[in-house]
Formats: C-alpha cells, structure tokens, sequence
C-alpha cells in the first residue's frame, strides 16, 4: 500500500539568495504542508514564490493520498512539531485538520498554529470560513474557482450556447453547489442546464456508468458540456473526456487537470500554480510581517487563464473565436512546440 | 442720422485690423499645416505597422495551433473594435496566399485584390498604395512558410481631412474673432470718438440755430473730450455774455431817464430773444445724449455666451443620465432648448414692463442672476432634471436682459429711425449667433461641455459689468405699453397679420430651433461628426443671414418688394429642409442649412417690414413697436415648438428623414402662404397710410 504517511521530511529546503545567508543569518520558517494528491503545480507554486522572493524556509511535506483517516495523524503531528506554519491542500485536507466553523474543537483540530489553504472550491459554503472578507479565527486562504457567470460567459463567447450538460457525482457536496450555482443563472443567461449523476452502486459512484451518461447527453442535444471540480469526474476525466471526444461533445472544464492532463477542450481556471503563489504571498504576510490571518481576505487570483487543448479543438474542428483564441493559453501536446 | 458704421472711423480702423490681423494668421497657418503635413506620413505608416504586428500575433497563434486559414472563427469582430478605434484606418483585412480576401471589416478598395496580385505581395507582406490609400501587409505563418497576409488600409485622405479640419478650425475662429474684434472697436469708437462727435454736431447744429440752451455731458481726457470741454466753456461764455447783458438792460430800465433809450435798449434785448435761445435755469442744461450703440457690446457678450452651447445643447443632455425616464430620449433633449424658448415667450412682456417702470439698467443686472446661475447649474449638472432647470433659469435671464437692451434702445431712438436702432439689435444678436455656435463648438472638443457653461457663466457677469457702466438710468421717456388681450386679438382678427404669423413667421422659427439647434447637431453627431464640425455646419445658418439680413432689408426698402421676399424665403428655406430625404450623409444636410440660412436672410426682416403694410390700421390705433412685439412674442411659439416637433418625428423616422418630414409640413405651409398673398393686395385694406395722407 502507498497509502503510508511518507514519514520523513521530504524536502528541507533552506531557499534563500546566497547574498541573504551571508548578511542576514535567519532561522528559516518552518511550514507544514499537507498535501492530498501529492505534490502538484499549486504546491510548487507555493514554494516557488518563496524562492523567488528569497524568503528562507523549510517545508514538511506529508501526503495525505486521498485517505481521509490520515488527516489525524498530520494534526497530531504538526502539533508535536509546532511548524510556523501549517498549509492546506483543498477541501478535504482542510477540513480535516482546521475544522469548520469559528471555534473548531482544540482537541481535534489545528487551531493555535496560522494556516493557510489553497484549492479550496466553496470555502464559504463547505463551512470552512463564514465569509470572504475573514475567517475570523487563525485561518485565510486562497479559493481557486471562477466564477460562475465569467464561467458561462466563456462558454458563451466560444459558441452559442442553448443547452448546457453535466455529468456529475451526487455524493459530492461540491457538485450540488455548482448545479445550484449554474440553476441560478440560467434564466438571465438564456440557457438551459441538463445535468445527470453519476450511478451509484453499492453507495459508491460508478464510473463504468460514464458512457452512458455521456451518450444520454448526446441525445439531448447538448451543446458543451461542463465538467464540475468534482473529485470523482476528476479521478475518471480520461473516460470521460475521451467518450465525449468520440460522441463530438465539446468540454469545458471548471479546473485546469482535465484540459491539461486529460482530454476536455477548454476551460477558464485560476493555474493551481498560480493559486499556489497567491497562498504563499498569504503566508509570507503572516510570517513576516506578523499579520494576523483573520485580517487577511480569502480571494482567488484576479488572472483568469483560458485554456485550449488544441488536439481535441482539432479533432472536433470547432476552432474557437479569435477573440477567446487571442486570450487564451495553448495546450498542443501532440503537434509540439 | 446716419448709419455711422460703413464710411467711418470704426470701419477704416476696422480694415485696417483686418490687414494687420490676417495675413500672419495666414502664414502661420500655413507653416504650421506644412510641418504637420510631414510629420503625420510617416507616422501613420508607423503606427500601420506597429498595429499589423501586434495582430499578427494571435493569428500567428491560431495558425501554429492548425486552424486552417480559411477556418478561423470570429475574425470581423475581434478586427473591428480595433478599426473602429482607430480613425485613420480605412480596413483590416486577411488573404491567403493565392489572393484570396478570407475576411475583412471596413471598406476595402475594389482594386486591392488585383493591385496585391500585381505586386506580388501575397507572401512577402510589404505596403501598396492602392489609389490614394495606403495598405500595410504583413505575413502570416504557422511555422516558416507563410499561410496569408493581414492587411492594414490607411486612408490617403486622413491627413488631407485632418488638415482640412484644422484650417475650418482657424477659419472659424479667424471669422469669430474677426466679429468680436469688431464688436468691440465699434464699442470703443461709439463711445469714445463717434458718439460724442455725433453730440457735437448736434449742438453746433442748434448753436448755428441761435440755440444755447444745451451742452454736451460727456468728457473725456482724450482729444474728443479736451475738445467737447473747449465747447462747452465757449458755449458757458456765450451764456455769460448773454446773462451779463440781460443784466445791463435791466440796469438801464430801471435806472435810465431816457424813455426812447430804455425802448431802445428792450428793442434789442427783443431782437437777442428772438434771435437767440438761452436756458431759463442760468446756465446751460447738461444733455446727455443716449445712444442704441451703448448698450451692443453689453447685449453682444450677453447673447453670445447663450448663444455658445447652441450647437452641442442635444449632444450634452444625450450625455447625462436621463432621470426623466417618463420622456422619450429625444423628448428628453428636445424639452431643454423647448424650456428655454417657451420661458422668453412667457417672460419677455414682464421683462418689459419692468424695464419700462425700473429702468433698462436694473432689469439688465436683475438679469444677471437666474442667467448666471443658469449657466451654473448647466455646467455642474448631474442629470437632465439638473440642465433643464439651469435652462429655464437662463430663459428668464435672457428675457430680462435682451428686453431691458430692448427698451433702452427703443428710448434712444429720438433722432435715429426706429428700424435703424432695432437694427442694433438685431445685429448683436445674430454676430453673437455666429460668433456662438462656431466657437461653441470648437472649445466644447477643446475643454468639454461643463467648461464651456461655466465660460458662459463669467462672460454674462463681464456684459453686466459693461451694462452697469454704460446705460444710463434714467427711466425711459417713451412708454411701449404691453398690449391688452382685447387689442390683441383684434390684431389676430385681421387675416392678413395672421396669416403672417401662422404661415411664415412660425414656420421659419420651428424650422430653426428644430433643425439648426437639434435635429442637424444629432444627426451629425449619429453619422461620427464632432463638435467642432457639427457647430461649422450650424453656424452656415447664422453667418447666411447676418450676411443676407442687411442686403436684404435695404433692397426691400429700395423696391418695396417684401411679401415677395418673405414667400421666396419661406419657400427656399423649407424646401431645402427636404435634402435629407433624397440621401444620408453630410451634404444633404449642409443643403439643408444653407437653405434655411438663404430663406431666413430673406423673409427674416421683409416680415417684420409687411407690418405697417398689413396692419396699418393697428399701427395706428396700437402702435407699430407693439404690434412688432406681438410678432416676436408669437414667433416664439414656433422656437418652442419647433424641437418638441422634432422629437415626435424622430421614433419614427430617425433624424435625418425628421429633417425632411418637418421640411415637408414646413414647405406646405410655405405653399399656402403663397396661396393667400395672392389675396393679399385684394380688398380695401390695400389702401395705405401714405395713400391716405
């Protein structure tokens, strides 16, 4: 099993410009991350910042690879280690170990170290912090959804858009919250949304029942089709995207993996680089600077990046506008630089 | 007396203003458009380039991501935000590589396809010149080998318009200094060379008459006022001897023992008496002599700042939010100038009135008030409520003060002909017409609408200042009194009088307020003029009748040819409304203006002159000024009208065709003025006042 707690500090990295070491000898920060699908761009996005603005620190970096029980064992951990620091990688992990609501159980969770969490999709509504402006506890972070009517207006600007579709997991709270998100704007955007979940079988979702639901959506008539930042769809974005590439289905994606990693052939995100770099710049400001992390807002990037996989655009042969071609980030993994 | 400003001091200075004036206007003019002339080329073809690289740049993208060329997706609207931002650009457009044009906004040459061909510019990319225009191409390409070409089309005519621009511009201003350069020389020499002179000669008149009772009550230290002070010292030494005299008669008649010596003596104390006039008060009265002139410059600046907003007045309230949300948009715009008018209509007989009973100084200052904080509030508005009511405010202020100037002239014209001294209003008011909207127009694209009130603001307080030295206050003489409603109707009995109103006097003030001041501006503003050269189109009106107005009222006096100069006008002026109906653009609607200025220049003072013809009987019985100021207060139904008229037509019909269908109703009512002058010389009323006496 790899599920193991990758049990000792992986990187310790003392990052700091040579002229900094020589004239000012700092004690680095010490920063615990926890990481739930392992080391990805958010996370280099995160220590890069540190790099770049020559700020020394060291990392402890634990993986948490999906498995929810090991959140426990990372709290007791960082409590024992009394890091500067602690970082947060999405939802679940940030849940886990910083509790929701304003005074989360001491015994259970992190809540005498700061910290900061990235990709995290609705912060608000999951509990996590009660409003955008502060978390009014130990706690600010980075969300890294568009939002909803940027998102649609997108979709818009590509083609005319009549009908949206949306394959979905309905044991994922997130999913919901979006279908209610996109339901709101409907009406003032003239568009109608047809969204199917997922089977679920022995209270698991199926992914064997994709296919189908991706057919189901061809026959409506759909016109793209929106792949939620569902954990689910995420995991099985190869089938999905793959099948509606077969069926000539158009994909818009609300994160960046399913149109950089996968298949889906378009999306307008937040790069989790770029997101990282934001909750660094949140950390720095709490390290250095001492401000205190209520006093720091939860935001997203202002930098919306579209991105277009090329060689499912070409497949497809539905080129986008100049306007959202002009904009957008080119992924051309098959034809090269 | 005479008409002081041709043959004069005033005009020989003012000729010789004009050859030290123009001629370095003319040279710097020209140096400065030939540097320009230069300096753009090049810069254009710059800038041609530096625009066709950075497009190059996303399609490059779209190429290089194998998009066919054929292929792209939403090329005219990202390409035309960009041509539409820049003026100069003539078209954008792509080919591919065999000459095929894939996709373009703007107007391509016709000849641009072959013209490429032959140039063999379809891979290589490079410029052309394609009948007077440029094109700019640069290639595209997915990797090395080139897929197409962008186009870049610069207009030939750009820097020729541009230039062109700038000349209407000095023009313009060359044309409005030029009048307010002589508005303020005939100031100067009215007051400090002419008017006194005119005085002099008065006197002397009266001194060769044997009269001595008056002298002259102005002096000044300059040449004019050291000679008027010599006068009245000789004409005060004349008045000493005579005194001394009568004194040394008395002396004998009381104390002469000779009978036939003292008759003697009263013989010819008879005969000085007979001869001579003294004043009875001891010493000579002081005359003051006034002068319509006095008041011009004042009432000049006055209807000048008025006059500056003119041709933009839409355009602003088009630009401020709308809070009468009640009202169409064109309502909306229509409803301020229709404010303005309709509050001089109700208030002008009031204005008048008071000036009569507090005198014309007074009125001129109470003026002042709502007109400057009219202007105040116009310039500082937030909304169309706000404007509207800085536009009513001025509409009181307008009629107070031109009233006031009224009064006072129609009391100065002892000596003068009354024509003569209306003439003096008339003559600012419309200088101010062109002076206004051409330079109304140019500063509102130099420092903005807001600057332009706010100018307005402070050239009212400075004709104030002017007025408060100039008018003198004493109350004037001769009483214009406000017609009873009895006497007016009596006067709309007559058919003829009415007719007159309601078929040409109306009209061709509906044809004004609704075309010159709205209807023309927007539609010019619709079809990308700027204000600079919508106020050049408006002022073609006003500079048409200035220049028409005088030529005209001299040969109506000459031939007596006036009803005919009235139909001709009402008929030219209406149907030149209709060029915008046989085609869009700016030529029908200069058509349309330069009729309206030649119908106007012709009826405008032939109307007012079929007065004492129409009414003679009225004239007598009423008065003829009354009956003028019934006229005017009536015409100005039809300034009122005239844009709430327009408004209504322009849902319907947009704003070039509004011009035309108010043009038709216009020209029908021209027609049926015609039809009823025919009558006009029928029946017993032709007998006039001078056939009678």
């Amino acid at each position: 099993m790899i599920s193991r707690l990758i049990a000792t500090v992986l990187a310790c990295v003392i990052l700091s410009g040579q002229a900094m070491a020589d004239s000012h000898p700092q004690k680095p920060f010490r920063i615990y991350m926890a990481l739930w699908r392992g080391w990805e761009d958010a996370a280099q996005g995160f220590k890069d910042y540190f790099i770049s603005q020559r700020i020394p620190v060291e990392f402890i970096i634990r993986n948490a690879d999906q498995d929810e029980r090991k959140l426990k064992e990372f709290v007791e951990e960082a409590k024992q280690m009394k890091p500067d620091l602690v970082f947060t990688w999405g939802t679940s992990v940030s849940l886990g170990m910083l509790g929701s609501g304003l005074t989360p159980d001491p015994a259970q969770f992190i809540t005498d170290i700061p910290a900061v969490f990235a990709v995290v999709s609705q912060p608000t509504k999951t509990g996590l912090v009660p409003d955008f402006s502060s978390s009014g506890r130990n706690i600010t972070g980075t969300t890294y959804l568009v939002p909803m009517p940027t998102q649609i207006s997108l979709i818009q600007s590509y083609r005319p858009l009549h009908k949206l579709g949306m394959i979905y997991n309905p044991q994922e709270k997130n999913s919901l919250l979006t279908i209610e998100e996109i339901n709101a704007l409907t009406g003032k955007m003239d568009f109608t949304l047809v969204a199917e979940p997922v089977d679920i079988i022995d209270n698991h979702p199926d992914a064997a029942s994709i296919a189908a639901k991706v057919e189901d959506m061809r026959k409506a008539g759909v016109d793209f089709l929106y792949i939620p930042p569902d954990t689910f769809m995420n995991l099985n974005r190869d089938v999905l995207t793959t099948v509606c590439l077969e069926k000539g289905i158009p994909t818009f994606a609300a994160a960046e993996n399913p149109v950089l990693t996968s298949k889906a052939m378009f999306g307008g995100v937040y790069r989790y680089y770029t997101v990282g770099q934001m909750t660094a710049y949140k950390a720095a400001q709490i390290l250095q600077k001492n401000v205190n992390p209520k006093d720091i807002s939860v935001d997203a990037p202002k930098r919306l990046s579209i991105i277009l996989n090329m060689p499912v655009v070409r497949q497809l042969g539905l080129y986008p506008p100049m306007k959202v071609l002009q904009l957008a980030e080119i992924i051309d993994t098959s034809s090269g630089p | 007396m005479r008409d002081i400003r041709y043959k004069s001091l005033y005009f020989r200075l003012l000729v010789l203003a004009v050859l030290v004036l123009i001629p370095p206007v003319i040279v710097v003019s020209f140096l400065a458009v030939t540097n320009l002339e230069a300096g753009l080329e090049p810069e254009l073809q710059i800038k041609a380039r530096t625009v066709a690289e950075e497009l190059s740049i996303p399609f490059n993208k779209a190429l290089a991501g194998g998009i066919p060329i054929d292929k792209l997706v939403g090329v005219e609207d990202f390409l035309a935000p960009i041509l539409k931002g820049n003026q100069e650009f003539l078209y954008l457009c792509l080919y591919d590589v065999a000459g095929k044009r894939l996709y373009s906004v703007g107007v391509v040459p016709a000849s641009l396809d072959k013209d490429l061909v032959e140039a063999g510019k379809l891979t290589t990319g490079g410029s052309v010149t394609v009948d007077d225009d440029f094109d700019y191409s640069i290639p595209l390409h997915a990797k090395s080998v080139a897929e197409g070409t962008l186009h870049v089309g610069i207009e030939g005519d750009y820097i020729a318009g541009k230039i062109r621009a700038i000349l209407l511009d000095v023009g313009v201003l060359t044309i409005v200094f030029f009048l307010i350069a002589s508005e303020i020389l005939l100031y100067v020499v009215s007051l400090n060379v002419s008017g006194p002179l005119q005085q002099i000669v008065r006197l002397l008149k009266r001194f060769a008459k044997g009269d001595f009772t008056e002298q002259a009550g102005v002096s000044g230290l300059d040449e004019v006022g050291r000679f008027t002070k010599r006068l009245n010292r000789t004409v005060r030494m004349v008045d000493d001897l005579y005194r001394k005299l009568v004194a040394y008669v008395e002396e004998i008649r009381l104390g002469h023992f000779d009978a036939q010596v003292i008759a003697d003596v009263h013989a010819v104390e008879d005969r000085v008496k007979f001869l001579y006039r003294f004043s009875a008060k001891g010493a000579p009265n002081v005359s003051v002599h006034r002068h319509a002139l006095d008041i011009r410059l004042a009432l000049f600046l006055f209807t000048f700042a008025e006059e500056l907003s003119r041709s933009f007045l839409p355009l602003y309230v088009q630009s401020l939010p709308n809070s009468m949300t009640w009202l169409s948009t064109e309502m909306t715009m229509a409803v301020p100038i229709a404010s303005f008018m309709a509050m001089v209509a109700l208030f002008s007989p009031w204005s008048g009135a008071i000036a009569q009973r507090l005198g014309s100084r007074t009125v001129f200052l109470m003026g002042l008030a709502p007109a400057v904080f009219g202007f105040f509030l116009s310039g500082i508005a937030q909304n169309s409520v706000h404007l509207l009511i800085g536009r009513v405010s001025c509409g009181l202020g307008y009629a107070m003060v031109t009233m006031a100037c009224q009064v006072y002239i129609s009391s100065t014209a002892r000596d003068e002909s009354r024509t003569q001294s209306l003439g003096v209003f008339v003559g600012a008011v419309l200088t101010a017409s062109v002076c206004g909207a051409g330079l109304g127009g140019i500063l509102a694209e130099w420092v903005g609408f807001r600057s332009v009130f706010l100018l307005s603001a402070v050239l009212v307080l400075v004709s104030g200042l002017l007025a408060r030295r100039l008018i003198d206050q004493r109350k004037s003489a001769r009483q214009v009194r406000d017609l009873p409603l009895k006497e007016r109707l009596s006067l709309l009995r007559n058919w003829r009088f009415t007719v007159l109103v309601l078929f040409a006097a109306i009209p061709s003030k509906i044809a004004v307020t609704g075309v010159t001041f709205f209807l023309a501006p927007l539609y010019l503003w619709t079809i990308g003029y700027g204000y600079a050269d919508i106020a050049r189109v408006v002022m073609l009106y006003a500079v048409l009748v200035v220049i028409l107005s005088p030529m005209v009222s001299k040969l109506a006096d000459r031939t007596g040819w006036r009803l005919g100069l009235v139909v001709t006008g009402g008929l030219i002026g209406s149907a030149g409304l209709l060029a915008p109906a046989f085609g869009g653009g700016e030529l029908p609607v200069v058509i349309s203006m330069v009729c309206l200025g030649l119908g106007n220049g012709l009826a405008a003072s032939p109307q007012l002159a079929l007065i004492p013809d129409l009414c003679w009987i009225e004239c007598r019985t009423i008065g003829q000024s009354a009956i003028l100021g019934e006229v005017r207060r009536l015409e100005r139904i039809g300034s009122t009208l005239g844009p709430i008229l327009a408004a209504l037509l322009v849902p319907t019909l947009g704003y070039g065709l509004a011009i035309a269908g108010l043009g038709a109703g216009l020209f029908l009512m021209s027609v049926i003025f015609l039809l009823a002058s025919f009558r006009f010389g029928t029946g017993i009323h032709i007998a006039t006042e001078e056939a009678l006496e």
